[in-house]
């Protein structure tokens, strides 16, 4: 905290700064005692941060922090949720978990999603952004059209491929209609077909957010970059390749970031289409799926908490993982605080 | 400064207030002895919530003094809901119930009021004992049934007389040559929503109503285990009815009550012939038709005999939907809004708003439906009838049972594999 409001303070000069002089915000804690304005600016500035952040540090410590220490608590009972927990069974819960032949089925299925959302999603998204940076006709609304699934909501977008994709639903019979009988298929229940219907709907949902970032990301690369390339003979592909992609690198890694957090914790869609039964079956369950089959439904909420908590450390390994090695570059200095 | 410190005062008080805004005061009474309930139902529209409208008021009027406060609850969300209301020490004083190993858990959370001395002699004498059995726990009352939904097989009787079925089946047999005379017309013989996996449970829960005696099942219920051979028989028993592939197609991805591609909405819509339910159907099927009024040649027959099976052909098995007092209500005004509710009037005006069989038998006269006057028929002819075995065991084997039967309709498990699910599933407590 401290080494941030020390950048905040080389970065411009506040109101408090010109009437009081710049000072170190905290005394070194080694060497010269410090002059008494200087910790009056240094209590001043703490109260204001404390002002300022305390009711957002409230509310987060309440209603993301409490819950996740509480979740483990109860982790460690088999719980059935009427009154206080009282059977405590130590290690039991996790130990099921870690074993269960169903939750190796939702981990390997989380894992082929978070790989195949990226394989599927970055290279289409890449050159859909490279074409819609280019001044073309129609440009505004290709990019409406691909933004839009985004926008619906997971529950609608569910729905209606539930029944355009049923057995008896539009797309087979569409098939039928063309003469394509044979290309029809049990698009939801076939555990060899459905987590490629999937793969088919996440991509289509999710990659206009990927199309959006990385406009945005090209906005900020130079445009005399290319234009130098160009002048020394350069080929497009050329500087694309060498140039644009190299430059949108933080932005990709970013939104790689994003897209295999929310594969993990993938939910909703899965919800909607499958029911909570049917994706095992399917080949479609996922981690936070097997948490509500067998924590919510099977009134086990001791068990079910003890799944969040798998969840949880399975992303937070990851993230940090991720933070460490792949995005330490982009984020130097605004996460780290500047320390190598 | 002074600006800054009213800032500091009043974000810290904005802050201590969100956080414990939640205190409520649930005593009930206040200082002129007026009492104030509150009451959770599950009838969000149309008639049935009119009748509590109607019913609340009409208490309301007879005992001054005493206001109730209703709040319609889906259904698929009363269960969460009223798990955080009971856990938060604020729950409805009278909330829905369905007896068997849930409501065993809340009473035994001690969150359930003891009625047995609070029924009157007229309501004990119009429900029977058969109405209170699923809300008896240890010899006590802990719930006030208020309808009994039998369970099973609904069908149109004209797309039987166009396959030239003459009789409904009453063997496995002749259910498996109507199956077959009903294909011959081109038309989906039973619809089955197992999306929801429950509706296909139910076909599990029957097998082994048949297969296992009353005795098996009663000590399932206490030991919470599945040692007896006759469970995996049940299983078998599907496994080889759902080889001849009696069901509609994609009924793995086939909802059970929404809208008109469900398995509710294929039998309203003409496009199935059979489906396996409770008593609650022809309330369901009505809305799901294409003008909304109830399917007029709806008909019913009970679950069919299974050849060398120890259960009694004739036993039936059910749910019984009731209201439970909290264990915190005012006793005296709770159990009287009970007691009012199950007058003869009030029951019969609870059997047309819901389209289903009152508790009450002496209420049972106004039921005209043609399908619920056979359930009603076999109901009161059945040597035994059992709650669903969901809510006879408790939703955590019910669970288990929904995960195996899925897994075996899928092609994915086994009748074996539906045993040991269950016997696994107190590991997952």
């Amino acid at each position: 905290m401290a080494s941030i409001s020390e950048d905040a303070h080389r970065a411009h000069r506040s109101p408090v700064d010109q009437a009081g002089g710049v000072a170190p915000v905290a005394a070194p804690p080694a060497g010269p005692p410090a002059r008494r304005r200087t910790s009056g600016v240094g209590w001043r500035t703490r109260a204001e941060i404390a002002l300022l952040a305390g009711p957002a540090l409230g509310v987060f410590l309440a209603f993301v922090i409490f819950p996740v220490v509480m979740a483990a608590y109860y982790g460690f009972f088999s719980w059935q949720g009427y009154g206080p927990p009282t059977e405590f069974v130590g290690l039991r819960n996790y130990v099921t978990i870690l074993t269960d032949p169903t939750f190796h089925d939702a981990l390997r299925h989380n894992a082929f999603i978070v790989v195949m959302s990226l394989v599927l999603q970055g290279p289409v998204a890449v050159l859909l952004a490279l074409l819609l940076n280019r001044p073309l006709r129609g440009r505004s609304v290709i990019r409406v059209l691909i933004f839009v699934p985004y926008v619906i909501s997971e529950v609608v977008v569910g729905t209606g491929w539930s029944l355009m994709l049923a057995t008896n639903g539009a797309l087979n019979d569409l098939l039928a209609k063309v003469g394509l009988d044979g290309l029809a298929q049990e698009w939801l229940s076939d555990p060899d077909v459905a987590i490629w219907t999937l793969m088919g709907i996440i991509t289509w949902k999710y990659v206009g957010f990927a199309v959006i970032l990385f406009l945005a990301g090209l906005q900020g690369i130079p445009e005399e970059l290319s234009e130098a390339a160009s002048i020394d003979g350069a080929s497009y592909w050329q500087v694309q390749r060498r140039i644009t992609l190299p430059l949108l690198g933080p932005t990709v890694r970013i939104w790689a970031f994003l897209s295999i957090i929310g594969s993990l914790q993938l939910f909703d869609l899965v919800y909607i289409i499958w029911g909570q039964y049917v994706a095992s079956t399917a080949g479609t369950s996922t981690m936070a799926t097997y948490m509500v089959v067998n924590g919510r439904n099977a009134g086990s909420y001791g068990y079910g908490n003890a799944v969040a908590v798998v969840l949880f450390v399975i992303s937070l390994v990851i993230a940090l993982l991720y933070q460490r090695f792949v995005l330490r570059r982009d984020t130097d200095g605004a996460i780290t605080g500047g320390k190598r | 400064m002074d600006m800054r410190k009213t800032l500091a005062l009043t974000s810290a008080l904005a802050l201590a207030a969100g956080l414990t805004a939640c205190a409520a005061d649930s005593s009930g009474g206040d200082a002129d002895g007026d009492v104030t309930m509150t009451f959770w139902h599950n009838s969000t529209t149309g008639e049935g919530k009119a009748y509590w409208e109607e019913t609340v008021a009409a208490f309301e009027e007879a005992n001054p003094g005493v206001t109730i406060e209703i709040q319609a609850v889906q259904n698929e969300e009363m269960d969460g809901k009223l798990q955080t209301a009971l856990n938060s020490g604020d729950a409805p004083d009278i909330f829905m119930a369905r007896g068997g190993g849930k409501l065993a858990d809340v009473v035994s959370a001690g969150q359930v009021m003891d009625l047995t001395d609070s029924i009157d002699d007229a309501t004990r004498t119009a429900v029977g004992d058969a109405g209170f059995s699923a809300f008896t726990i240890e010899d006590k009352v802990y719930g006030m049934p208020t309808a009994i939904l039998p369970g099973g097989i609904y069908y149109s009787g004209d797309q039987f007389a166009e396959a030239g079925i003459d009789a409904a089946p009453t063997t496995m047999a002749e259910l498996d040559d109507a199956v077959e005379a009903l294909k011959g017309i081109g038309t989906q013989p039973i619809a089955l929503g197992a999306k929801d996996a429950w509706p296909a449970a139910h076909w599990y829960y029957f097998f082994a109503l048949r297969e296992c005696s009353q005795e098996v099942m009663a000590e399932a219920a206490d030991t919470r285990m599945f040692d007896d051979e006759c469970w995996t028989r049940a299983g078998e028993d599907l496994q080889a009815f759902a080889e001849t592939e009696p069901f509609n197609e994609g009924f793995l991805t086939t909802s059970a009550q929404q809208g008109a591609g469900s398995s509710a909405g294929l039998l309203a819509n003409g496009q199935a012939a059979m489906e396996l339910m409770g008593a609650w159907q022809p309330g369901v099927v009505a809305s799901l038709t294409p003008d909304e009024q109830p399917l007029a040649d709806l008909e019913w027959f009970p679950f069919p005999a299974v050849e060398g099976g120890e259960g009694d052909p004739s036993a039936m098995m059910g749910g019984v939907d009731g209201f439970s007092c909290w264990a915190q209500a005012p006793k005296e005004e709770c159990t009287a809004f009970l007691n009012f509710f199950m007058q003869k009037e009030h029951q019969e005006g609870y059997a047309n708003a819901f389209h289903t069989l009152p508790a009450s038998q002496e209420a049972q006269g106004v039921v005209t439906e043609p399908a619920l006057q056979q359930v009603l028929e076999a109901y009161n002819e059945a040597a035994y009838v059992s709650v669903w075995l969901d809510t006879l065991f408790g939703q955590n084997i019910g669970n288990a049972l929904n995960v195996g039967v899925v897994d075996m309709l899928a092609g994915q498990g086994s009748p074996e594999a539906i045993v040991e699910a269950v016997n696994a599933a107190a590991a997952k407590g």
